[in-house]
């Protein structure tokens, strides 16, 4: 599978989205690229939506047929996060597990919270930064579950396994061993990030301890098994996730003749970034 | 300019801030402007400064340092852009000093970004008209690095390289790198929205918790991925107040002067300057694509665990 990105209009703009392409035809990272890239050998396809310093909020939309990576909004504003220093934009190559969902019609039983129906959020920790609509594959480390608003949202830490440090890496403490103070910094940031816009801290469940590589894999299969559910039309709410898809065969929203719908690629160049995302906030207390 | 110098006495205190904001930028854009040679990221790129008269001037010496120690004001030219990793910086060798960027052992340099930071952490330039004389010893026996003084401009905006602006001076930091002398004075943006309200270090550290902490680490660590030792300081790494600062850009400007009147030595920076009307056109080419391994961060203390 050779999977590559068909862009439509200009990056930070409303109109921007990027489609994910298997050998030239669009296909759902939510519902279409499998979750396992070679399931024996334990290795993810990871779809990375926003690349390692950089602010504007991308993600994989659930509203659009074949669920597009578009950037968030605001009240009809792109979305960008603040920089929280010492931090500059997101600290990870940051994106989600396709074929996997969090569903907000269970509470999970440890973090006492339900999902909030995205698809598994992961962090990427290798050297290289990756692009918008990459499709990277993985290995698994660890896990965090980060309480946003009081829904779970697990944060699946990952390493791109062609990174040079990938065969040392093998579970969560090799993180502290490797990269000192990444698993601190990534803890701080996702509690910081949304405070500059007046919101309150968010909360870790397990009191922000990372969980173990065994414990994000129950996790994965579990948002895999939720995400079977809604595909398949058997989740008590689907909360309107538009769930065509190409590859699904005996799902109800199989349709391959949709891919025939997706507009031509129209690539423009970037468009402006207002100033004020360079602006660094200085939380007290945090670092 | 009557206007102009009775408005000065007010160093830019409230309400007249928005308007003096407007008349500086005003003043930038009229008498400097640069022009750009090369491919940028690669060994030819040069970006000049440009007088209003259209003629090639110097970063180093056509610049007025402007100091002005009622108002604590002093001219900066911003080399590196905050969170980036070139090292660009005015070139001591070439006549009329063209911004350029630093080579080791025949390659464009960047600074490693040193967990948890990304490129430098401040708006790094220089303040022009002055000069660390590497043939005086100050503070013990340092000599200077025969650089300009060096500048962190700590305020908001991520400021381009080569932009010349007026800055509020804070303080100041001795690091010794590789056995010289090099100050580090740190200022903020006269126009930033939050100047009118820093005027000292604990202010700094009031409205900017960590940033001196995370300036003096940056510092001492940003050579270690290089294989260097980590920089020292003089002072144990104390900062130096407003007033011990303005003293040390008055020497280092002294020092220039008589860089300037002096006739040229081996190994000292090429005083060319404006005043011939010598004009050059730009050529501006496509940058150069930044390495990949420029992106990587490094966990400085892994490597010293590993070291001890």
């Amino acid at each position: 599978m050779v999977y590559t990105t068909r862009q439509i209009g200009a990056k930070n703009t409303l109109d921007y989205r990027v489609f994910i392409e298997d050998d030239g035809k669009p296909v759902s990272p939510f519902h279409d690229i499998p979750l396992y890239a070679d399931e024996e050998k334990q290795i993810f396809n990871m779809v990375v939506e926003i690349p390692r310093w950089t602010n504007a909020k991308l993600e994989i939309t659930k509203e659009e047929d074949l669920n597009p990576i578009i950037q968030d909004t605001k009240k009809g504003k792109l979305r960008y996060v603040r920089n929280c220093f010492p931090h500059h934009g997101y600290i990870h190559n940051y994106g989600a597990f396709p074929q996997t969902w969090e569903d907000p019609n269970q509470i999970h039983p440890e973090t006492k919270a339900v999902g909030d129906n995205d698809p598994l959020d992961v962090l990427e920790i290798g050297e290289t930064i990756g692009y918008t609509g990459q499709v990277k594959q993985v290995k698994v480390l660890g896990i965090m579950a980060l309480l946003d608003e009081g829904e779970t949202d697990w944060k699946i830490i990952t390493i791109d396994i062609n990174d040079p440090l990938a065969p040392k890496l093998n579970d969560i403490e090799d993180v502290e061993k490797y990269f000192p103070g990444l698993l601190r910094a990534t803890n701080e940031w996702f509690r910081i990030y949304k405070i500059p816009d007046g919101k309150p801290e968010n909360q870790f469940a397990f009191s922000g301890e990372a969980k173990n590589k065994k414990y994000a894999l129950d996790i994965i299969r579990e948002t895999h098994e939720s995400w079977k559910q809604l595909i398949s039309g058997k989740a008590p709410d689907n909360k309107g996730i538009a769930l065509v898809n190409t590859t699904v065969s005996d799902s109800p929203t199989y349709s391959p003749s949709i891919a025939s719908k997706i507009p031509a690629a129209s690539p423009q160049p970037d468009g402006p970034i207002d100033k004020s995302v360079d602006k660094w906030f200085f939380i007290s207390g945090s670092a | 300019m009557f206007l102009s110098s009775a408005l000065k006495v007010n160093c830019r205190t409230m309400p007249l801030t928005r308007l003096l904001e407007i008349s500086s930028i005003l003043n930038a854009k009229r008498q400097f402007s640069s022009i750009q040679q090369g491919n940028k990221f690669t060994r030819d790129y040069k970006q000049y400064l440009q007088l209003s008269n259209g003629e090639v001037g110097s970063y180093f010496h056509d610049v007025p340092l402007k100091l002005d120690r009622s108002c604590k004001t002093v001219n900066m030219i911003v080399e590196v852009p905050r969170w980036s990793n070139a090292k660009f910086e005015i070139s001591k060798e070439l006549d009329y000093n063209p911004i350029v960027q630093d080579t080791k052992k025949g390659k464009v340099r960047f600074v490693h970004n040193i967990f948890p930071y990304h490129g430098y952490i401040h708006n790094y330039g220089a303040l022009p008209q002055t000069w660390e004389d590497p043939n005086q010893t100050s503070v013990g026996s340092l000599k200077g690095d025969n650089d300009p003084l060096d500048c962190c401009e700590i305020g908001s905006d991520v400021l381009e390289t080569g932009s010349v602006l007026e800055v509020k001076i804070l303080g100041s930091l001795a690091l010794i790198d590789d056995g010289e002398l090099d100050w580090k004075v740190i200022a903020i943006n006269v126009n930033d929205p939050l100047a009118t309200e820093i005027n000292n270090l604990n202010d700094v550290e009031d409205k900017l918790p960590g940033i001196l902490n995370a300036t003096r680490e940056w510092f001492r660590n940003y050579k270690i991925p290089a294989g260097k030792p980590p920089n020292e300081f003089a002072f144990d790494g104390a900062y130096k107040d407003v007033h011990e600062t303005i003293d040390t850009i008055q020497e280092c400007n002294d020092a220039w002067k008589s860089l300037i009147s002096s006739k040229q030595v081996d190994g000292a920076p090429s005083t060319k300057r404006a005043g011939e009307g010598v004009k050059i056109k730009p050529d501006i080419k496509p940058a150069q694509e930044i390495p990949a391994e420029v992106h990587k961060w490094s966990y400085v203390e892994a490597r010293l665990d590993n070291c001890s």
